[in-house]
């Protein structure tokens, strides 16, 4: 609304190095420009690129601090497999271990079928990884690979955030940008000195919901409840105005016939609130909805662009719906038909999952498929931290971080930037791509994996203009068009503009339902409170960063934790159905007295917590009297 | 309070701030420090309250580079100084790592780095400040919470943050009667 020209920056490095890298930031989605000075192999400086259109020069601390795990000494350099005496002996020879690993797979699959086999993907892993094991899962005759954030969501940002400065209102849903994607956070605050409105909606007090206007306290996971809500109160308010649905009265009735009795009771927010909230998205368009990657997951997802379309916010500079992390193209990795992946619940019930392969931390804590694999004799980890993952193995094979290898990027706006090589990995790391060809190779399928052969490592770049030219939705890109883009610029790969499929409202909102019983035993709510966007924990291994990430915080409201007997800093243990965690008591009233969070938690799993020295029933009883 | 022309000034617009911690680590890499000390420290408050009327707000803290430091007249060593151009460095070639400084100081800011067994603290960026750049905390801060450049500048800066937000007060908003 106002321009505002910002101080013109100096250039950001202060010394000349032997050469200096231009690339892009892999730690989260937003997709930082970096300039990163290297002399003799090892990374000596870590700059913003003050020309990126997004980042402009600026870094969060992760950005920054990535740098650390290229070069520490805990990094895991050789391939490893699990004794008879149950430790870890590493093994010089990439090809002996995969030797193994081709023979233990294949008595499993002779053994119990195909389906034995489960994958799992994380961020550090890696894009390649992922794909790597969809093709090789494809060849293998299963579909089960799975992504620790979860399935990819649908749809892509209509607009990319530098376009918020244009908004009347932000509308922040479980989104907890301030601190998972702190540059992004950057445009919120320039639209809100420009005079947009923020609204945020989240379970925990979060940075973002300290910074926003006006904020919503929402039960953990019914973000896209509270989407149905408000747009029946919207459109009760309004009408619709887009003509994506105008004459679709079947659709509008819908939403007049949903009920919003237990509305209060299953989002945890008032009658008034509700109306008050649809009267300010009604007035101040155009409006962009900022919703958060685990609400993809969930039910009536659809409602976002449904509601975007409907008030005609997408029409407008600053309107539409910007879904965190959903900025990769659907990439056609397989040959022919691909069968999309089962469900987890699936899985779990068939029980019959042998052998895992995983990168990164996927089976961290009370990850979704973390506890699948608890029946699995085979467990193989691809990664380069010691982690609570790698402590389960029974095999490890040493990853390339992504600054250790060439690749493609995708942004949380779709822009697709090509993240170049800046330092060559330790002698034993191989990026996840040749961790899949290799495999493959002792299957017979070299042909269907010819990016590397037995004599070298895998060409990214050759696997990545295959891809683009192989997938519908990035067909019109060149990889050497990527390559040489003007970094000023973004390049963003077309999306089709379509109207959305509207989503109808359900007759009414039904509870989220976290399939385990409730009640005396567990009587807190758990609470995922991640502060660093990564599933995983390669932050916590950098020194820079270990301070700040706090992977074994428990936060406890005040008050609970006066009743337990609880004081900051004591070790304590969360018991939920699902299994313990244990960690370190931080009394923060950004939780909810009936809540606790943890970064290793699953949001809405019921729980209770207790002094390590503190038996459980003594907690329970503790709890009991108070409420008697 | 005297203004010095030609010293620079580093102005800390807290309310900008959303504890990302970047210029902690920018300060770290540009000093080749290990997790602790940190010259550049980001204190968060709350939040506090009590149920739905929380507020929580981060202040970034570094040193004040006093016009009367007490850290350079406690240094046995000589090696705490202060430069023409304001900014209070200790020359690590010169500390000998007694901490008195450390006790000096009102602000706590000199800490000991245990790698070295010298003091760390906020030296202003005299490198990359001698080459016309900004010191690595601001270089990096994603928010604008830190500014930094000549009394001219930064008051330049004030004003049109100050400006813009008098401009949304008096101006009607046009999407709303659109």
């Amino acid at each position: 609304m106002f321009d505002h020209p910002p101080m013109t920056r100096p250039p950001g490095s202060r010394l000349e190095r032997d050469k200096q890298v231009r690339t892009v930031c892999q730690e989260c989605s937003v997709g930082c420009g970096l300039l990163v000075a290297v002399e003799d192999g090892r990374v000596v400086d870590v700059q913003g690129d003050e020309a990126h259109p997004v980042s402009g020069g600026t870094l969060c601390a992760r950005g920054t601090a990535f740098v650390q795990g290229l070069s520490l000494p805990e990094r895991l350099t050789q391939p490893a497999i699990r004794g008879p005496k149950g430790a870890l002996q590493p093994t010089e020879d990439w090809k002996v271990a995969m030797d193994l690993l081709a023979e233990r797979l294949r008595k499993t699959k002779e053994k119990h079928g195909p389906d034995s086999l489960l994958i799992g993907c994380d961020l550090e892993g890696g894009l390649d990884f992922h794909l790597g094991a969809l093709r090789f899962a494809q060849l293998w005759g299963t579909s089960q690979v799975f992504h620790a954030l979860g399935p990819a969501p649908e749809g892509r940002p209509a607009a990319p955030c530098s376009d918020w400065v244009n908004s009347g209102c932000l509308f922040l849903v479980e989104a907890d940008l301030a601190a998972t994607h702190p540059v992004a956070f950057r445009w919120v605050q320039e639209a809100k000195r420009r005079g947009a409105q923020v609204v945020a909606a989240d379970a925990c007090f979060t940075s973002t919901l300290a910074k926003a206007d006006q904020t919503i306290r929402i039960e953990p996971g019914t973000g896209n409840l509270l989407g149905l809500a408000l747009t029946k109160l919207i459109l009760a308010e309004s009408g619709q105005d887009a003509s994506a649905v105008k004459g679709d009265a079947a659709w509008k009735a819908s939403f007049e016939k949903m009920s919003l009795e237990g509305a209060e009771a299953i989002l945890g927010v008032s009658p008034e609130q509700l109306q008050h909230f649809a009267r300010l998205l009604v007035k101040s368009g155009p409006v962009t909805v900022i919703t958060g990657r685990a609400l993809s997951s969930l039910e009536h997802h659809a409602i976002w662009p449904t509601l975007a379309a409907a008030k005609g916010w997408s029409d407008f500079k600053g309107g539409g719906w910007y879904p965190l992390d959903a900025g990769v193209p659907p990439l056609r990795v397989q040959d022919g038909e691909a069968k999309p992946a089962p469900a987890l619940a699936e899985v779990k019930e068939r029980g019959d999952v042998k052998a895992v392969i995983c990168s990164g931390n996927s089976l961290d804590h009370l990850s979704p498929f973390g506890r699948l694999a608890k029946k699995a004799d085979l467990l193989v980890h691809f990664g380069a931290f010691p982690n609570s993952t790698w402590e389960r193995a029974s095999m490890t094979f040493p990853a390339a971080l992504w600054a250790e290898r060439d690749g493609l990027a995708f942004s949380n706006d779709g822009a697709v930037q090509w993240g170049a090589k800046v330092v060559p990995s330790p002698a034993g790391c191989r990026s996840g791509l040749d961790f899949w060809a290799e495999l493959a190779r002792r299957f017979g399928w070299e042909k269907q994996f010819p990016w590397a052969t037995e004599e070298t490592l895998a060409d990214h770049g050759a696997f990545y203009s295959w891809l683009l030219a192989q997938s519908p939705s990035t067909a019109g890109l060149k990889l050497d068009a990527v390559r040489d883009a003007d970094p000023r610029s973004q390049m963003i790969w077309p999306a089709e503009k379509s109207a959305p499929a509207l989503h109808r409202a359900p007759a009414a909102l039904a509870p989220i339902s976290n399939g385990a019983g409730k009640g005396e035993d567990y009587p807190f709510a758990l609470l995922a409170a991640r502060t660093d966007c990564r599933p995983g924990d390669a932050s916590s291994f950098w020194p820079w960063t270990q301070g700040q990430v706090k992977e074994d915080a428990v936060q406890i409201h005040p008050d609970a934790a006066s009743l337990l007997g609880i004081q900051n800093g004591d070790e304590v243990q969360i018991a939920t159905p699902r299994g313990d965690l244990s960690g370190r008591a931080c009394l923060s009233r950004a939780v909810q007295p009936w809540r606790i969070a943890s970064p290793r938690g699953v949001s809405g799993v019921p729980a209770i917590v207790h002094r390590k020295d503190q038996a459980l029933d003594e907690a329970r009883s503790l709890l009991k009297r108070a409420n008697s | 309070m005297k203004i010095h022309a030609k010293r620079n000034i580093l102005l800390v617009d807290a309310p900008r701030c959303i504890g990302c911690f970047g210029c902690e680590t920018a300060c770290k890499m540009e000093h080749g420090l290990p997790a602790e000390p940190r010259p550049m420290r980001v204190i968060q408050v709350g939040p506090t309250g009590e149920g739905d009327e929380l507020a929580m707000s981060f202040q970034p803290t570094t040193c004040c580079h006093c016009d009367w430091p007490a850290c350079v007249l406690a240094c046995p060593a000589g090696a705490m100084q202060k430069r023409a151009d304001g900014i209070v460095f200790s020359d690590l070639e010169k500390c000998i790592g007694c901490q008195t400084c450390a006790v000096a100081c009102p602000f706590g800011v000199p800490q000991l780095n245990t790698a070295t067994g010298k003091i760390a603290k906020c030296d202003g960026c005299r490198d990359r400040v001698d080459q016309g750049l900004w010191p690595a905390c601001v270089q990096k801060c994603p928010t604008g919470t830190l500014i930094f450049g000549s009394p001219a500048r930064v008051v330049q800066e004030i004003r049109a943050r100050e400006a813009l937000k008098v401009a949304m007060v008096f101006t009607p908003d046009e999407r709303e009667s659109a």
